[in-house]
């Protein structure tokens, strides 16, 4: 079992969701809200009545063999917009 | 320039909050504003003004001047993006050239209303139409932005937003949805349920002041945190930000002088074209030029543009239209 950790700023979400559907995701969670530093300088959410919003975490847990179709959707558009992705093992309780 | 104009739009209670919410950065203060009741206060501003447009609308009907000035605000929506543009591209890349000169084509909703309420305090009458031009000059810098981008730089294939994808986001964005809907409404509803609007007043109108001045202490608080991103921006941006106001309103001013406007819709006219978007266009940008670092076009119109409009910008423009406009 393997966990992808993905955290792209608010107004690409609908997108990377829609991505990882497509790419047979068989699900995920999404944490929205989320502040803190990254490589443009700090995350907040003073500009969140404008749409444009702070970051938000996309957890995917998946099998193995399912990642590489998953990262294939996803790579793309963490390149063009930005946005970071990480995979580690998971073991169910 | 009449001090006293200065004085009456610095001393106002939207004004004043506006200064609260930068010191209270300066100061480094607590406040903060939990991130929901900003884009409450927004919408709500939005649909107010929308309805009460739509109203006034509905009252003064569809007249020439009606129809010469909203093209008139469609043309400067056309031509501030491109001269800005070409002014951007000396110093920056095509995509941070032209993602600023968006902004800076587009128009900031709240800088016209805090204008609206400087004409009030004056008991200088505007007309409703107005709102109709704010609601049209919103959405065609964002595709003059896109356009100059496609012109101008290789073509990059990538999951970008398609035209569709960007129509949709310059024209159904919440904060254009919200104005021409209210607008709409507001229009409707003063020709068939009179009785309705009146109910609608008393959070409609009544309410305004106060929302007005609690959302500018936000923007406070919000200019104050971009303000320290100004070492990013540049010495030459900062200028842009507080020379395209005074450049863009001089072309306004010709253009109401040319279609004779009444001083209120001059100022607002005026306002309109000095403004820059830091609602609907970084959204869009972001989606559509993400190569653009958006420390530069927000904190440019955000940071500068706006407290600059808003406090000396508005009486600065009021003054200069009095020596061309006489009051009715």
């Amino acid at each position: 079992m393997k966990r992808l950790d993905l955290i792209v700023a608010e107004p690409e979400l609908e997108r990377l969701c829609g991505a990882l559907r497509q790419a047979g995701a068989p699900g995920y969670s999404v944490m929205r809200h989320v502040t803190g530093l990254g490589h443009g300088g700090t995350v907040s959410e003073g500009m969140d009545f404008s749409g444009f919003g702070a970051n938000a975490h996309v957890i995917v847990f998946c099998e193995a063999q399912q990642l590489e179709s998953i990262a294939l959707a996803v790579r793309p558009l963490l390149s063009h917009y930005g946005g970071v992705g990480f995979v580690a093992d998971a073991e169910p309780l | 320039m009449d001090s006293s104009l200065v004085l009456q739009n610095l001393l106002s209670p939207p004004v004043l909050f506006f200064g609260l919410g930068l010191l209270s950065v300066v100061l480094r203060s607590d406040l903060e504003i939990p991130a929901p009741l900003p884009k409450l206060f927004s919408l709500y501003l939005l649909l107010a003004i929308g309805l009460k447009g739509g109203m006034e609308l509905q009252h003064s009907g569809l007249d020439r001047l009606v129809v010469l000035t909203i093209t008139a605000a469609l043309a400067m929506a056309l031509l501030v993006p491109i001269t800005s543009f070409l002014v951007l591209r000396t110093r920056f890349d095509t995509y941070n050239a032209a993602a600023v000169a968006a902004a800076y084509g587009s128009i900031s909703a709240v800088t016209f209303i805090t204008a609206e309420t400087f004409l009030g305090a004056l008991d200088v009458p505007f007309d409703g139409f107005m709102v109709a031009a704010l609601a049209l000059m919103e959405s065609p810098a964002i595709i003059i932005g896109l356009l100059l981008v496609r012109l101008s730089a290789p073509r990059e294939r990538g999951p970008g937003l398609g035209w569709a994808g960007l129509l949709h986001e310059a024209f159904l964005n919440s904060s254009v949805l919200v104005l021409v809907g209210s607008l709409v409404i507001g229009a409707l509803s003063a020709a068939f349920s009179p009785a309705g609007m009146a109910r609608m007043q008393p959070f409609s109108e009544q309410l305004f002041y106060g929302a007005l001045s609690f959302f500018l202490l936000d923007m406070g608080i919000v200019a104050g945190q971009r303000l320290r991103e100004l070492r990013e921006t540049g010495g030459f941006l900062i200028a842009f930000a507080l020379l395209a106001p005074l450049v863009h309103a001089a072309a306004g001013l010709a253009v109401a002088v040319v279609l004779r406007l009444p001083q209120g819709d001059a100022l607002l006219f005026m306002v309109l074209c000095a403004s820059a978007s830091y609602i609907a266009v970084p959204a869009a940008m972001r989606m559509t030029v993400p190569q653009a670092n958006p420390s530069l076009y927000i904190t440019s119109s955000l940071g500068l543009t706006f407290p600059f409009n808003i406090v000396v910008g508005i009486p600065l423009y009021m003054a200069a239209l009095q020596r061309f406009i006489p009051a009715t």
